[in-house]
């Protein structure tokens, strides 16, 4: 604050100095200017003047003059002390100066000084502040700018408007304005949307209303064979002409009947389904699968597997392989539910890895169709894609397809890794001795996974190969303590003898460890 | 005529069980929510009662209790998904409740148990 008062201070000060020095300036400096400045002001405090007349005589006239009072000095005449600058002109226009040796000399206060000095005198008054000039009247005619004023102006600028001309000024107006028209336009269009939105709300009510009681009627009053041989014309009596050209009342309709449909059973559903063909909802349905948004695409295969069109599985196949994954997962979904012959070929084909979301969704549904429908798992294990074979695997375990385990064997030395790992834990889950040849192979692995995994087989399934096998490897790597607990856990279960060997006495001291954990009954199963 | 409340929130499922046991010659009577429920047994006294499991504002299990408090002679039929309520269903069972029906249901079933319970 004191600052910013300072500051003010200052400021002011510099101001009224500028100002100030801007007076002192317009006094003349020659003393003929000087003069007639005086002559302008009339009187200045402290500031007179006298007249001198260096002459032996004066006329008579200008000795008697009661204005000058003039006095007789040694070197001529001198007048009394004038206050009045205005009466300069008063000695020559009277008395005429020509024949007369006369000067002037000024005083301040009542000391002489030379017009340098009256004029330095005036100036500090003006400086001082303690005198205001008086400036002279100039005639406003001849005054430039007034002259400039009456010419006709026209701004040298790029532009003739001159605010397009100021492009800073332009650009942030102009930023302002689209910012407050796209914030107008914005509120208009939610407005709308929202408007929209709730007459949309309101119709479905209404629609909802208006379905309920008709499709009641037709489900209690006419059969599933009455249905089928209705016209279109026949369905007019439950659901208007109009309203079934409305598309949201399609869609409700559409909505009303698959939600229906998934809590009814028996003789229902095949109403629920006649009269979604009848109505053409079907077609509407398929329709929405060549749609170019993902979640009408989705909405309509959901609807195709709820109803069980399977007339649109030709359809459904273009989607099993898109590049959505809720299109894709929908697609086989529906697929694996509708196709009378799973041959899982649209399965084997699919070039995106399956995540594990999809596999469970994918299982959920072969699970099922799997107790009504014979499935062929096995051209799973010939596709590209990688995460299809390793889940046609897992399929093979999850189902117990032990048919199946000739053809696992067939594959399991060429495949890669994580197929062969999932074989392992097919092979122990389906108690599959058979393979234990396979199983004494990966024992002896450099991949620390693929080893982990045989010895977890070799648990049930080894035989005296693999007791050899473990033992060696105990004794000669350098082994992470998962695989050497899992591989003393099958040596412990195989063989209790060498088991001992390779733990009693042992260098190691997490062999010790491990034996003491194995035969602690209470840690058995920890 | 005997007087069936029905506690069902889809008002579609709740008229199809409606119209069906007016088939019947039942006195039916609807409400869609827990709270309307529980004001209905006290009011309407009825003879059976059919209610979901998931409700707004007051669940089936509240209900049932409600019902088994202040008339523990009236029936009740449980309508409602197994798989996603187990616990629900067995909690329901020992409350005393006469029966169940999964969804989904046929609506002649559902009938023919009504006229069963109700005999």
């Amino acid at each position: 604050m004191r600052t910013f008062l300072l500051l003010t201070f200052l400021s002011l000060l510099t101001i009224s100095w500028t100002r100030l020095e801007a007076q002192e300036s317009i006094i003349p400096q020659d003393s003929t200017d000087f003069g007639d400045f005086l002559v302008l002001q009339d009187q200045v405090p402290g500031l007179s003047f006298r007249w001198q007349i260096k002459d032996k005589s004066l006329p008579e006239s200008l000795l008697l003059d009661s204005l000058f009072l003039f006095a007789k000095t040694d070197s001529g005449y001198i007048s009394q002390p004038m206050e009045h600058f205005a009466q300069l002109h008063e000695m020559s226009s009277r008395f005429g100066l020509d024949s007369l040796n006369v000067g002037l000399s000024y005083r301040v206060y009542s000391e002489e000084v030379s017009w340098q000095g009256a004029r330095e005198y005036l100036a500090n008054l003006v400086r001082n502040g303690d005198y205001q000039p008086i400036y002279e009247v100039k005639d406003v005619s001849e005054d430039l700018v007034v002259l400039a004023k009456k010419t006709p102006y026209s701004p040298f600028l790029k532009f003739k408007i001159l605010f397009i001309s100021d492009y800073k000024l332009f650009i942030v107006t102009a930023v302002i304005i689209f910012f407050f028209v796209v914030s107008i336009v914005m509120i208009i269009f939610m407005i709308i949307l929202k408007v929209k939105k709730s007459k949309r709300e309101q119709h479905k009510k209404e629609y909802e209303n208006l379905i309920i009681d008709p499709l009641t009627s037709l489900l209690f009053e006419k059969e599933l064979d009455e249905i089928s041989v209705m016209k279109a014309s026949d369905f007019h009596a439950y659901f208007p002409a109009e309203l079934l050209q409305k598309v949201l009342f399609k869609e409700v309709l559409i909505q009303k009947i698959i939600g229906l449909n998934k809590k009814m059973k028996g003789e229902f559903k095949g109403k629920l389904k006649t009269i979604y063909q009848k109505l053409d909802l079907d077609k509407m349905s398929i329709q929405s699968l060549k749609s170019g948004k993902w979640y009408k695409i989705t909405q309509g295969l959901v609807e195709i597997n709820e109803m069980d069109l399977v007339e649109a599985l030709t359809e459904v196949k273009g989607h099993a392989n898109s590049d959505n994954f809720h299109v894709r997962s929908q697609a086989v979904a529906t697929l694996l539910n509708l196709s009378e012959k799973v041959d899982l070929n649209f399965l084997k084909d699919q070039t995106f890895p399956l995540s594990e979301w999809q596999q469970m969704n994918y299982l959920r549904i072969i699970k099922f169709v799997s107790n009504v429908k014979p499935l062929k798992l096995e051209v799973l294990f010939e596709s590209s894609n990688q995460s299809i074979r390793v889940f046609g695997i897992k399929l093979v375990r999850m189902l117990g397809r032990l048919d199946l385990l000739v053809n696992l064997a067939n594959i399991s030395e060429e495949v890669g890794l994580e197929e062969q790992i999932e074989i392992l834990e097919t092979y122990e889950t389906l108690g599959a001795h058979m393979e234990v040849g396979f199983i004494n192979r990966c024992l002896s692995s450099e991949n620390e996974e693929l080893a982990f995994a045989a010895a977890k087989a070799a648990f049930s399934l080894g035989d005296e190969n693999s007791v050899k096998l473990i033992y060696s490897r105990l004794a000669k790597d350098q082994l992470s303590f998962k695989l050497k607990k899992q591989l003393l856990k099958t040596l412990h279960a195989l063989d209790i003898s060498k088991f001992d060997q390779a733990t009693i006495g042992a260098s190691d001291p997490i062999s010790g460890q491990i034996r003491a954990h194995i035969l602690d009954p209470l840690l058995s199963h920890v | 005529m005997k007087k069936i409340l029905i506690i069902e929130d889809d008002l579609l499922i709740s008229s199809l069980v409606q119209f069906r046991l007016k088939k019947d010659g039942y006195d039916t009577h609807l409400v869609q929510d827990g709270n309307e429920g529980v004001k209905a047994i006290d009011t309407l006294n009825p003879d059976l009662i059919i209610t979901d499991v998931m409700m707004p504002f007051r669940s089936g299990i509240e209900i049932i209790h409600h019902a088994k408090k202040h008339q523990p002679d009236t029936p009740i039929i449980v309508l409602s998904s197994l798989g996603e309520e187990e616990q629900v269903v067995l909690e329901a069972f020992n409350l005393g409740v006469s029966d169940f029906i999964p969804k989904p249901f046929n609506p002649n079933e559902l009938a023919i148990r009504v006229k069963r319970i109700l005999q």
